[in-house]
């Protein structure tokens, strides 16, 4: 038994000792960047790209320089794949205070004792499983790795504590969630600083979709933000692999947040597809417009009629599928009218309400995609996008800073950007 | 398909694996490793289960002894559990049930088997002893049987991705294969693509996937397909087809190697040893009687 220590502590400490040192970390990490580029240009209709060191082909003498330089971005060196390593232990990292409770588990704030990294943990809930780990879970952790990206939350690690039952998924810790935000900010987002959000977050929704993953959850509250005017994609809780074909059943319709649920879903579709999460997107572009939750829904049937309202009932144009949905049968439509966008939106450019009512499309062949968004006018006209450095930062209550008091004034001069110090006066 | 880069086994890892540092000769880990992903295979089989779970499974269960020795877990419950979470992965779960009875009887079986094969080889005469049919005894629906298979299973799982660090990100070399093909003007040639097709498939048993990147395993399914059946790729120094595809001949080399050792004759003792250690007790019962042969030269 001697040896059976999991440990294997020679191991553990030279990965860790990797993980330390910046220079030996940075090789890693550039595969991965033209990975993604290697991506983009792949489906760009440009391939020829693909293979920049193009070699004089009379230089017949360099056939060996050649093979090594001649890698393509699609084959990385077997060097940049990371090797096989063991989860470290939760005790890596110090606990500081607790977050948030969700459904299925609870969020940490903790620093890591080496780095003094400050990190969330989110611990998964494991005790009761009865068919071993969680697919969810699993769905989970594999999304986050898969989707690697700026705006995407950054998990580091998955860490584990002494019993086969504590599994702490290790992420970047992000100061702010932009549903509190919304609720304490006194005005509305500008509509540059709306257009800056918008940009981010779709190229994190295209960038997930085309590793082929539906978050199925996309809402403010799972939508982070720092201080630097940047959001993260959070939560990947409910998010599966797409594209496969679907087994008997179909995919589960329990899923997304009701207020931010696409029609299709509600309707009962048995296949859906990345026209759920754009839904979602329209619900969180209406909703930094109009600073609270456009369809605040108690219950399905009172989402339909609210999104009814808004949209117009959908028609055999509009929605030429809903005959065949299954709950299609069951419900009522009110008698036609036009939309009511406009109404709704008086203060927004027309490129705004168009954006809008391509995301809020009733038929999801039709809904725009995220890389269609991306290219979308409304991004383009005048007020450009502000750059993120130029938002202004907030305490964060997850870190467990506190607000000033609206309508207190600055203190003294000179001192006035200094919150911490300012909360810790009060205290 | 996603791109994002798959883990390999690191140098050190490969040359001293967990189970070698505890003195389980290489020729017997080999086989133990092909032993245990022709398990998850015939289970799979049993099962029902589609191709691409079985596989991922087959390469989670041969990363994971880079990482753990054969003396700490048995190869019979890390494949059991490796087979179950891949399905997961896969989204297709199966059964606990039905994955736990479908390892009970391939076990039986094989005790089955290797008990047949010592009587036949101690007493030479075999006509005296007529070879009994394996006779499969369920298990008791709510007996300690299931519900220790079950714990183990459990159990095994949960290793497999701590011990992998949760990165179970594994990609299947098909796709790679038909593109290759393609581009080789070989795809008409139902031979050619059968015998490769199967070739990646019985690499699954070695542990290449965990030690080499997609293209040069699908390459080296190339290499011994084309001088099987007798077909000119073009390999001269200036143009070597598989340079196009970023492979090294070196590695191709090794690639071919550990295929082509699958397929030789193993000895009644060789099989029979295998046989006996799909647990971690054969496994330990196997070193303490070969104890003397020192594990450090």
């Amino acid at each position: 038994m001697s040896h059976a220590g999991p440990s294997t502590p020679s191991r553990k400490r030279s990965r860790w000792d990797v993980d330390e040192s910046a220079p030996q970390s940075e090789p890693a990490q550039q595969p991965q960047k033209r990975r993604s580029k290697g991506k983009s240009a792949k489906l760009s209709p440009a391939p020829e790209q693909t293979e920049p060191p193009v070699q004089p082909v009379n230089g017949t003498s360099g056939s060996a320089e050649r093979a090594r330089s001649s890698h393509s971005i699609f084959v990385p060196p077997r060097t940049h794949h990371p090797p096989l390593q063991p989860s470290r232990s939760v005790y890596c990292y110090e606990r500081l205070n607790s977050i948030e409770e969700g459904s299925y588990g609870v969020v940490f704030r903790a620093r890591d004792k080496q780095t003094g990294d400050i990190v969330a943990l989110k611990k998964l809930k494991l005790d009761e499983e009865k068919n071993g780990f969680p697919i969810t879970a699993l769905r989970e952790i594999n999304s986050l790795m898969v989707c690697k990206h700026e705006n995407v939350v950054g998990i580091r690690e998955v860490v584990v504590g002494d019993t086969l039952t504590q599994v702490f998924i290790v992420m970047d810790f992000i100061e702010h969630d932009l549903k509190t935000l919304l609720t304490i900010m006194p005005q509305p987002f500008l509509q540059s600083e709306i257009k800056t959000l918008m940009l981010q977050l779709l190229s994190a929704v295209a960038h997930c979709h085309e590793k082929w993953i539906l978050h199925r959850d996309l809402k403010t509250s799972n939508l982070l933000m720092n201080n630097r005017g940047t959001i993260k994609v959070a939560d990947f809780g409910l998010a599966r692999r797409y594209g496969d074909p679907v087994g008997v059943g179909g995919l589960t319709q329990l899923v997304v947040t009701l207020w931010y649920r696409a029609p299709e879903i509600l309707l009962g579709a048995k296949e859906y597809s990345t026209a759920v999460d754009m839904w979602s997107v329209g619900c969180i572009f209406a909703e930094l417009l109009l600073k609270e939750p456009l369809f605040q829904a108690k219950g399905e049937i009172e989402l339909l009629s609210m999104i009814f309202k808004l949209l117009g009932p959908p028609t055999a144009h509009s929605w030429p599928d809903y005959q065949t949905l299954p709950l299609a049968k069951t419900i009522n439509l009110p008698p036609p009218h036009p939309p009511q966008l406009r109404q709704k939106f008086p203060y927004i450019t027309a490129a705004g309400i168009d954006l809008l009512s391509r995301l809020l499309t009733y038929d999801p062949e039709d809904r725009i995609s995220a890389t269609q968004a991306l290219k979308h006018p409304y991004f383009s006209e005048s007020p450009l996008p502000k750059h993120p450095d130029l938002f202004s930062s907030f305490p964060s209550a997850a870190a467990g800073e506190r607000r000033r008091k609206p309508y207190e004034s600055p203190p003294a001069p000179a001192r006035a950007a200094d919150y911490k110090l300012l909360t810790d006066f009060d205290s | 398909m996603s791109t994002a880069l798959y883990p390999l086994a690191s140098l050190e890892q490969i040359e001293k694996t967990p189970s070698r540092e505890d003195g389980i000769p290489y020729e017997l880990e080999e086989d133990l490793r092909a032993h245990g992903c022709k398990l998850i295979h015939e289970a799979g089989i049993l099962l029902k289960q589609k191709q691409v779970a079985v596989a991922t499974a087959q390469i989670l269960f041969q990363r994971f002894w880079y990482v753990t020795s054969m003396k700490q877990f048995g190869i019979g419950d890390i494949g059991m559990g490796a087979l179950y979470l891949a399905s997961k992965l896969e989204e297709c779960p199966v059964r606990m049930r039905d994955l736990i009875n479908v390892y009970d009887l391939l076990q039986q079986r094989t005790a089955h088997t290797r008990a047949t094969m010592i009587a036949s080889a101690s007493a030479p005469s075999s006509s005296s002893h007529p070879t009994k049919e394996f006779r499969y005894t369920p298990m008791s629906y709510f007996g300690s049987t299931f519900y220790d298979l079950r714990e183990a299973l459990v159990i095994a799982e949960m290793q497999v991705l701590k011990r992998l660090g949760f990165n179970v990100h594994v990609v299947l070399p098909y796709g790679t294969l038909v593109n290759y093909l393609r581009v080789l003007g070989l795809t008409d040639r139902t031979d050619v693509c059968t015998r490769a097709w199967g070739y990646l498939n019985d690499a699954l048993q070695t542990p290449v996937y965990a030690l080499y990147a997609v293209p040069t395993i699908v390459c080296a399914a190339i290499l011994l397909t084309v001088r099987h059946l007798g077909i000119a790729l073009p390999s001269a120094p200036e143009n070597r087809w598989w340079e196009l595809f970023d492979a090294e001949w070196e590695d191709l080399w090794s690639v071919c190697g550990y295929i082509m050792r699958l397929y030789r004759d193993r000895s009644i003792e060789d099989r029979t040893r295998v046989m006996g250690m799909l647990s971690k007790k054969g496994v330990r019962q196997w070193l303490d009687e070969h104890k003397t042969v020192d594990p450090q030269t």
